[in-house]
């Protein structure tokens, strides 16, 4: 932040609690940078800006297109980063992007057992569960079993595939398209994307009765 | 396994395959506060500058210990991480960073006070 808009920062609320010692941390480490002009006075403004244009909505959008356009479906699963960029999606990360698709045979599942890559340029920030031990130490070695603490019951016939991202490979899980969605438009499919689903931990939801009677 | 054999074949932030079947995924979530954006969005823009990389990063992390690593939130590790691995390429230095940190928290409590009267 510059000088000039932190002039701008309403004091604090009375009662609020000073920031924390890490607090003080980041912000002198980013004011300090931007002194010794290694980062720009906006860039973290801006970054930020960006991040927040990042949501769980992109993935969603992403999945229903792939869902009702098989070109783009198979541009998606050949390179997912080309095929984002296609839709003007920025990759401001320098990361690739793997596109997983579930099927009758295999349900795919992604974790970052080393630290908590994500495919964030897509969907934003993980969930902290994601960033936590239980979640990465087990979903390698017991998949089936974490997926049941989710709700999902793989049949045993049904590969399970565990991707385990790094720094530079991040994975999303393209779900199978409920059934009972034949007649649904891009964004009536996009609403049954959710996060967890683009994780694997669970599957695309199932479209409402009342909807499908529609 | 001998007592120091454990964390030499294992990074600190190493999790996958480890015995955790005792513990349940708690499905916890957070609202991110202000800082933590701020903190995530620094490490965006030092990643775009080829300042600080997502494995330098993660090495500066894994350097802390593991007993701080498991003692500091997610971006406390961060923050803390960029600060080291800012002093080893002589980016910034302690002395430099100390000063600011004293700065930053006279300026806070100064705002602090002006907002209780």
């Amino acid at each position: 932040m510059s000088s000039h808009a932190r002039a701008h920062v309403p004091a604090p609320e009375a009662g609020e609690e000073m920031p924390s010692y890490y607090e003080i941390m980041e912000t002198s480490v980013r004011e300090l940078l931007v002194e010794k002009k290694i980062i720009g006075a906006g860039e973290i403004r801006q970054m930020l800006e960006v991040m927040d244009t990042r949501t769980p909505a992109l993935g969603a959008a992403i999945v229903a297109k792939a869902w009702v356009d098989p070109e783009f479906r198979e541009r998606l699963l050949a390179n997912g980063r080309a095929a984002c960029e296609s839709l003007g999606i920025d990759f401001f990360e320098g990361t690739e992007l793997i596109v997983l698709e579930n099927t009758d045979k295999v349900h795919n599942l992604i974790v970052c057992t080393l630290c908590s890559c994500y495919p964030r340029v897509i969907l934003g920030l993980p969930p902290d569960w994601y960033k936590l031990k239980p979640y990465r130490a087990r979903a390698v070695k017991e998949p089936r079993a974490v997926l049941a603490e989710f709700g999902t019951v793989i049949p045993d016939d049904v590969e399970i595939h565990v991707s385990d991202s790094t720094a530079m490979v991040r994975y999303l899980v393209l779900p199978q398209r409920p059934k009972g969605t034949e007649k649904f438009s891009e964004e009536q499919l996009a609403a049954l994307v959710t996060r967890d689903a683009m994780i694997g931990v669970v599957r695309a939801n199932a479209p409402e009765t009342k909807e499908m009677a529609r | 396994m001998t007592a120091t054999e454990n964390p030499l074949k294992r990074l600190p932030t190493e999790m996958g395959g480890l015995d955790a079947s005792s513990l349940p995924v708690q499905r916890v979530e957070h609202e991110y506060a202000p800082w933590e954006k701020r903190c995530h969005a620094l490490a965006n823009i030092l990643d775009t500058h080829k300042i600080i990389n997502t494995e330098e990063k993660r090495r500066g992390i894994e350097a802390l210990g593991s007993e701080l690593v498991e003692k500091l939130t997610y971006y406390q590790r961060w923050i803390v991480a960029f600060a080291n691995i800012l002093f080893e390429k002589q980016i910034l230095t302690p002395g430099e960073l100390a000063i600011k940190m004293d700065e930053v928290a006279a300026r806070s409590s100064g705002a602090m006070s002006a907002a209780s009267r």
